[in-house]
C-alpha cells in the first residue's frame, strides 16, 4: 500500500502562511521579481478557481484578474520546508521518497489504518508549517498519485477494489499521471475519456505498475537545466552567456555526483517555430563545465538559422558513468584543479560566489 | 534518502542577480536583536531599528538557508501589524531586516 502525499499549492500557500494578509486572496507565485514577465509558477486556490494554473504567463493570470497578488518565488524556503516535511514523515517510520519537491511517498505495506495515518500526516503538517496537504491511498504509487488529486485540497482519498471502477470512471484521462501532454491527447482523440476507459483499454496501466521506487535507477540517467527568458532573445552574447550558466549548473551537479557525460544536448524553443534539439557524443566523458558549454556551443553553430529568436533553452549530459578518467596532460591537471578550487569556494562561501564573469551578461 | 531522481537542492535562482538587484524591496540593514534560544531554535522577541524598537508580536515563519558554511535562519514578524522579514547569519553573527513585507 502506497500513501502519497500531495502538498496543496504549495508554494502559494508558504506565502500565505508568511503572509496571513494574502489568506483566500488570489495569489500567484512568479519566477522571477517582475511580475509581467514571467511565469505562473504556483497558484493558489482562489486563483486556480479563476482559471489561473502554473506554467501560464503572468501577464494572462493578471489579464484574468486585475488584481492578484503576486509574490516573486524565493526558493530558499520552499527547498527547506521541502526538507523539514520530509523530516517530519521520516518520523512515522515508514520507507519514504520524495516525489518531487512537494509530494512524498510512503510504503505503508501491511498498515492496518491508514486513514487514521493520513489524519496523523495531515494535521503535523499543519500544526508545523500551518499549509495543508492532500493524501491518496492505493495500491501502487500510479493510483496514490490520483488519490491525492480527487479530494484537493486538505483531502484524503483511498482507492480499494470497493470505489475502483467508480473512482475511475468520475476521473478525466488527463489527470492520470503521464496523461496531460500528446499522450494524453493521442487516447483522448481515440476516445478514451476517463481513466476508467484508460482502464478497460491498458488494464496493466493501473493495476501492473510496479511502483516509483523500483524504478529508481542507481544513477541518473542525465543531469539537465533549462531555463525561459523573460522574452525571446536574438543576442547570441545573451544567449550564450545562457548556456554557459546552464552548462555550470549541469557541470557543478555532475561533479557533486561523481559522474561524467559522454553526451552533451542542447534544446531550444523558438517562438512559430516550436523546439529543436540537438546532441552529440564525445569519445572523453567529462564533467567539466566550461568543455560542457564549448560542446554545447559547438551544437549551436551548427544550427540553419543564425540568428534564432529564442524563449527557452535548455542543456543536458547523458550517457553518464563514474568519473575514473585522471588527466595527464599538464593544461588538464591545471583545468581540473581550477574546477576544484572554484567548487571549493563556491562549497565556502556559498553557491555563486564565484562564477565565469560571462555569467554577468545575464544579470541584464 | 533515495533521490536519484529528484534534487530539491537544484535550484534555478542559483544565477540571478544578487538579492539587491533581484529584490528592489531588499534592504538589508544591520539590526540589534534580543532574542532567546531555546531547544536549538531562535526566537526573536524585538529588534532595533533605526533607533526605534520594534516589540516581534508574532512569527508566522521561519525557514532557513545555507549560503556557503554559513547557515542564514530567516523569521518572518509581526510587529504592530506590520510584517517585516529578519534574518541572523550564524557565521557573522549579523542580524538584519532584509525587507519590509507589504
Amino acid at each position: 500500500m502506497i500513501l502519497h502525499i500531495d502538498m496543496d499549492a504549495f508554494f502559494a500557500s508558504i506565502e500565505q502562511a508568511i503572509n496571513p494578509r494574502l489568506k483566500g486572496k488570489p495569489l500567484v507565485v512568479g519566477s522571477r521579481a517582475h511580475k509581467m514577465r514571467t511565469v505562473v509558477c504556483a497558484a493558489s486556490y482562489a486563483a486556480k478557481a479563476l482559471g489561473i494554473h502554473s506554467g501560464m504567463p503572468s501577464k494572462d493570470a493578471f489579464s484574468i484578474c486585475p488584481n492578484l497578488e503576486f509574490v516573486a518565488a524565493d526558493q530558499a524556503k520552499y527547498i527547506w520546508t521541502s526538507g523539514e516535511i520530509f523530516e517530519l514523515l521520516k518520523g512515522f517510520g515508514f520507507l519514504l521518497h520524495y516525489a518531487s519537491v512537494d509530494e512524498f511517498q510512503m510504503d505503508i505495506q501491511g498498515y492496518p489504518e491508514p486513514l487514521k495515518l493520513a489524519a496523523q500526516i495531515q494535521e503535523q503538517i499543519y500544526a508545523n508549517f500551518n499549509i495543508t496537504a492532500s493524501v491518496g491511498i492505493a495500491k501502487n504509487w500510479l493510483l496514490a498519485k490520483l488519490a491525492s488529486k480527487i479530494n484537493k485540497p486538505n483531502g484524503v482519498t483511498l482507492i480499494n477494489e470497493g470505489n475502483f471502477k467508480d473512482i475511475l470512471s468520475a476521473t478525466p484521462l488527463i489527470k492520470a499521471y503521464g496523461m496531460a501532454g500528446k499522450t494524453g491527447q493521442i487516447l483522448l482523440a481515440q476516445g478514451l475519456k476517463s481513466c476508467w476507459d484508460l482502464y478497460l483499454n491498458l488494464p496493466g496501466f493501473f493495476t501492473e505498475n510496479p511502483g516509483k521506487f523500483e524504478e529508481m535507477p542507481e544513477k541518473p540517467r542525465s543531469v539537465s537545466h533549462a531555463y525561459t527568458l523573460p522574452r525571446a532573445q536574438t543576442n547570441p552574447r545573451f544567449i550564450s552567456a545562457w548556456i554557459r550558466v546552464l552548462s555550470e549548473m549541469v557541470g557543478l551537479r555532475l561533479r557533486q555526483k561523481n559522474l561524467t557525460a559522454r553526451t552533451v544536448q542542447l534544446w531550444l524553443n523558438i517562438p512559430q517555430k516550436g523546439d529543436f534539439l540537438v546532441q552529440k557524443t564525445c569519445s572523453i566523458a567529462t564533467n567539466d563545465s566550461y568543455e560542457i558549454y564549448l560542446r554545447i556551443l559547438k551544437l549551436m553553430a551548427g544550427m540553419p538559422q543564425k540568428r534564432p529568436k529564442i524563449r527557452a533553452l535548455g542543456v543536458s549530459a547523458s550517457h553518464l558513468s563514474p568519473q575514473e578518467y585522471h588527466p595527464l596532460l599538464i593544461e588538464e591537471k591545471r583545468r581540473e584543479a581550477l574546477v576544484k578550487a572554484i567548487d571549493r569556494i563556491n562549497s565556502r562561501f556559498g553557491d555563486n560566489s564565484i562564477f565565469p564573469a560571462q555569467v554577468i551578461l545575464t544579470h541584464k | 534518502m533515495h533521490q536519484n531522481s529528484f534534487n530539491p537542492q537544484a535550484r534555478w535562482d542559483r544565477f540571478e542577480p544578487d538579492k539587491a538587484g533581484f529584490n528592489p524591496d531588499a534592504l538589508a540593514e544591520r539590526i540589534e536583536v534580543l532574542a532567546y534560544f531555546k531547544n536549538a531554535r531562535i526566537y526573536p522577541k524585538a529588534f532595533l531599528w533605526s533607533n526605534k524598537e520594534y516589540k516581534i508580536d508574532n512569527i508566522t515563519y521561519n525557514w532557513q538557508e545555507r549560503l556557503g558554511q554559513a547557515l542564514v535562519s530567516y523569521f518572518s514578524v509581526v510587529s504592530s501589524g506590520q510584517l517585516y522579514q529578519i534574518s541572523f547569519n550564524n557565521s557573522t553573527f549579523r542580524w538584519q531586516i532584509d525587507k519590509i513585507i507589504p
